[in-house]
């Protein structure tokens, strides 16, 4: 899988690359800076993109912004981007296309390298993967006017897991519940937040964008 | 206006005869025209215009010796009036203000004697028996009038005068600079001009001399008042001089009264009343002249010195601040992330010396290293926070706020009107105080809907909150607002909270912000 990485500071560059290299990922360009990061993307047609919020030149959030615009080029074209904190203004931004493909995660997540690397397979198949931060803030809230209110408690939670990127299995196993109903779940959640039929994946991009719209 | 008819001239008709002639002619061609379709209304929309005939009038009376030529006058303001009544209503400031000047000539004579002029009676009270006094006062009568109706009716040429006179008003500086003292100038100069100058060019000096202290007086108030100061004592103790000693004679008068004869107790009173006038703006003038701080210099004194009570509280209060949040980041650091940096250490060296000896003893201890670090790095982000929100120092206040909205647990709808970009100290103490109102709310309020309102005008960054909750709430009680007041105090910013029983709670935030600290977006 080839892989672009944007990452100002050396030495984290340097970790993931070495990180990535040892999970089998293909590295075609690691950069430094949002230009080169918006070039990289565009130029070298990757598998997944992945991006520091925090990037030269402004220093602000121009890895966010870099994203966004690539994607606007690119509908769809997968993003991980990573971040020292989380807000749920940017994965709104980031999955505002509807597009899938899209992930939030804090850096720490890096230390976990096999869910990291199970992550960046996710949104480089379309899925979606939020921080279980910006998850947690998500099931904090409980206004009495999205459609989410329809959802059960047990679907609350499916969705949650989901919004997280899990798979139908991991979220099972996760809840002690089989495939089977984990699936039932999922399609009361879509019938519920009134999603059209579509592939599995998009659907499970709306479900997570009408959790964070909520 | 009475007039005189003492004299008779020859080859003059009696102004006794024409003039209720010409008045019944107004009257009646008034009362033909009124009934007629659209004249009644013209003559409405140019009320002020009825005077012209009566002008025409007195003007044929005082001037023009022949009665054709004052019937002619007449007969043409008549016309003008019942044809042209725009133009009827702003001719009459103009012939009011002639009348005036007209008046001021005849009472310069009737000053110095000679009441006769041109061959033939003036047809003015003071001509008769009023005296000089009279004349004046109808003169003033006549001018004020004029005056008052040229700017009222925007005769022609008012636009110019009153911008001209705003011009001159706008100079005005402070203290004795910004009373009208300095007007004094102006009798005084008219008075010195009755009594030093006699003669036919005595008008002109008149004049002339008046110009002069109406320049003097907008250009350089302080010295016209001097001036003023200095006439009124020199002209009052003449004029007490003279009703003692009674040294000028019959027929000369001063200000109003006969010197002479048996009012000159009237020159000293007025003499008086000048005297007393120079000795009230005497110390006035002395005082702008050495510099010394009158009133209104007091009164600004006295707001400096609250403005700097109130600056010596906040910066003091903004030091305590500053110390006790340095205070608690120095603790943070040292209780939270420096000891689990230290434990790490500590950890990854254990391991390293079990790495032989038992391999799974020191994989435990990564795995622990590993968990320290991870919490470490919660830690650390929270204190940044708590420092400078992230999403501030990146989007800017706007977008802080909406991430703020969004991380509230309750239903939030904000309305951000924000043309740009808040200074950064500003920004943040915004940022804390919505956010300290949001958690508030949040935990207390009981509310489902917050709205959240945000907006910049008339040089006033304004934040407003509103929650449908219990209400009830008290600001005094709990630090957290007063800790968000005062930080906003340190920007001259305010925090008002209205929360009655049974809600709705509205808290709202303003702080001056000029509009020079507002930087375009760069997004």
């Amino acid at each position: 899988m080839r892989v672009v990485i944007a990452e100002d500071l050396f030495l984290l560059r340097e970790g993931l690359v070495r990180l990535l290299q040892a999970h089998d990922f293909e590295i075609v360009a690691a950069v430094g800076t949002a230009p080169e990061l918006l070039a990289a993307l565009i130029d070298t047609k990757p598998d997944v993109g992945i991006v520091d919020v925090r990037l030269p030149p402004t220093n602000t959030d121009d890895g966010l912004r870099a994203a966004i615009a690539a994607r606007k080029q690119r509908p769809g074209l997968p993003v991980l981007v990573l971040s020292q904190y989380v807000e749920q203004l940017y994965a709104r931004e980031l999955l505002a296309d509807q597009q899938g493909g899209v992930g939030y995660l804090l850096k720490d997540r890096v230390f976990n390298d096999e869910a990291f690397a199970a992550a960046i397979r996710t949104v480089a198949a379309g899925g979606t993967v939020l921080d279980p931060e910006v998850v947690q803030k998500l099931l904090l809230k409980h206004t009495s006017t999205s459609p989410v209110t329809r959802l059960s408690p047990r679907e609350r939670q499916v969705l949650a897991l989901m919004a997280e990127g899990r798979s139908n299995a991991a979220i099972g196993q996760r809840l002690h519940i089989t495939d089977k109903a984990v699936s039932k779940h999922a399609a009361g959640i879509f019938t519920k937040l009134d999603l059209p039929l579509s592939d599995d994946d998009n659907r499970r991009v709306l479900a997570v964008l009408a959790y964070l719209e909520s | 206006m009475a007039v005189a008819h003492r004299t008779r001239h020859d080859g003059v008709m009696p102004v006794s005869v024409y003039l209720p002639v010409l008045f019944l002619i107004v009257v009646g061609s008034y009362l033909a025209w009124f009934r007629l379709d659209g004249l009644s209304e013209r003559i409405r929309t140019g009320r002020w215009g009825l005077l012209l005939p009566i002008l025409a009038v007195i003007y044929a009376a005082v001037s023009i010796p022949r009665y054709w030529f004052g019937f002619m006058v007449v007969s043409g303001a008549c016309l003008i009036m019942l044809f042209r009544p725009r133009t009827a209503t702003r001719l009459v400031p103009y012939g009011l203000l002639g009348l005036g000047l007209i008046e001021v000539v005849v009472a310069r004579k009737a000053s110095y004697g000679s009441i006769m002029f041109a061959g033939f009676q003036p047809p003015y009270l003071v001509a008769g028996a009023g005296g000089p006094g009279l004349a004046w006062f109808e003169a003033l009568l006549c001018l004020a009038a004029g005056g008052w109706l040229f700017l009222r009716l925007r005769a022609p040429g008012s636009g110019l005068a009153e911008q001209t006179a705003h011009r001159l008003w706008q100079t005005r500086t402070s203290g004795i600079l910004r009373g009208q003292e300095f007007l004094l100038l102006l009798p005084i100069v008219i008075l010195l001009g009755l009594v030093a100058v006699h003669g036919a060019p005595g008008v002109a000096l008149d004049v002339g001399a008046i110009a002069a202290a109406l320049v003097m007086a907008f250009r350089f108030r302080l010295w016209a008042a001097t001036l003023a100061a200095a006439g009124l004592l020199v002209i009052g103790g003449c004029g007490l001089h003279w009703a003692v000693t009674l040294g000028y004679g019959p027929g000369r008068w001063y200000g109003l009264a006969a010197l002479g004869d048996h009012t000159f107790a009237y020159a000293g009173l007025q003499g008086l009343f000048l005297i007393a006038l120079g000795l009230w703006l005497t110390p006035r003038v002395i005082g702008e002249q050495l510099g010394l701080p009158g009133k209104e210099l007091a009164a600004r004194a006295e707001q400096l010195t609250v403005r700097v009570e109130t600056l010596t509280q906040t910066r003091s209060d903004a030091v305590d601040t500053a110390a006790a949040e340095l205070r608690r980041i120095e603790r943070d650091l040292h209780d939270g992330a420096q000891a689990r940096l230290v434990a790490l250490g500590m950890s990854l060296r254990a391991a390293e010396k079990l790495f032989k000896t038992s391999p799974e003893a020191a994989l435990a201890l990564v795995s622990e290293a590993k968990e320290s670090s991870s919490k470490a790095l919660t830690e650390l982000r929270d204190l940044v926070r708590g420092i400078y929100p992230p999403v501030l120092a990146d989007r800017g206040l706007a977008d802080a706020v909406r991430a703020l909205a969004l991380d509230t647990p309750l239903h939030t709808v904000v309305d951000i009107d924000l043309p740009g970009e808040v200074e950064m100290p500003v920004g943040s103490a915004v940022y804390f105080a919505v956010a300290e109102i949001l958690a508030n709310a949040a935990k207390h309020s009981g509310a489902r809907t917050i709205r959240i309102h945000l907006s910049h005008a008339s040089e006033t960054l304004r934040v407003q909150v509103t929650d449908d909750g219990a209400g009830g709430a008290d600001p005094e009680q709990g630090t957290g607002l007063k800790g968000v007041e005062r930080r906003l105090a340190t920007f001259d910013g305010i925090l008002a909270v209205s929360s009655p029983p049974g809600g709705p709670t509205i808290v709202v935030i303003e702080v001056p912000c000029a509009s020079s600290s507002l930087k375009t977006s760069s997004c």
